[in-house]
């Protein structure tokens, strides 16, 4: 097996961090409108390793794309994509089909990677302003 | 009463296929970069680590259309028809 590459690594953990703070503030506005319940854990849970799997499975994706030819890196992640898509909804119909687990709970995390990503740019910003 | 449920069924599921031609354009999008990545590696190989990272971050946006279709999609499949079809049912009850 290819090791996997320190800046993928890197982000990876990164996003999960930020899905791990975003998953607390979901749980925290149902607490507040007084709509949580175990469901919606559970599905937070599932939402957010499937939405931070699927940040690291493109990681490693782009990670063995960039050793090709531009054809075949091309088609590599045009097929990557499709397959995590079907991930995605794979975990949604779970989702949807297990009694105990809150479907729109499962879906909501699955965009708190592309926030993570947007802070990520300013903290980068922030970095190289003070630098 | 079936007519209408029929409609409503039929058009989530509409909406939900025609949410996912969205979920075509990432795919080529992405791909497209990275063979530009690609060749830009070729070129200077020392530069390895900030393109990886550069498009991982790119390709990470690029996908949100794609996820955002497919959110709109599982939604408008699993959840709009039941709340839709509890509206109809409240509305009909009530007349």
């Amino acid at each position: 097996m290819k090791k996997i590459d320190r800046t993928v690594m890197q982000e990876t953990v990164f996003v999960f961090a930020f899905i791990l703070i975003f998953s607390v503030l979901m749980e925290a506005v149902y607490l507040i409108i007084d709509k949580w319940d175990f469901p919606i854990l559970w599905g937070n849970l599932l939402g957010a390793f499937a939405a931070g799997g699927n940040f690291f499975l493109l990681g490693l994706t782009v990670q063995s794309a960039l050793g090709k030819d531009e054809k075949e890196a091309k088609n590599r992640m045009k097929l990557s994509q499709m397959m995590r898509m079907l991930m995605l909804f794979v975990v949604a119909l779970i989702g949807y089909l297990v009694p105990v687990i809150d479907i729109v709970a499962v879906v909501i995390p699955f965009v708190f990677p592309r926030i993570a990503v947007a802070l990520r740019y300013f903290f980068i910003k922030k970095k190289e302003g003070q630098n | 009463m079936e007519l209408a449920l029929g409609i409503i069924l039929g058009c989530c599921a509409l909406g939900a296929g025609m949410a996912m031609i969205a979920g075509i354009g990432p795919g080529i999008g992405e791909g497209n970069a990275v063979a530009s990545a690609c060749e830009a590696i070729a070129r200077q190989p020392e530069s390895k680590g900030s393109v990886t990272t550069t498009m991982l971050m790119g390709c990470a946006i690029a996908e949100t259309t794609g996820l955002y279709a497919l959110v709109i999609a599982i939604l408008l499949i699993f959840v709009a028809p039941n709340i839709l079809v509890n509206i109809l049912v409240n509305t009909m009850a009530a007349l």
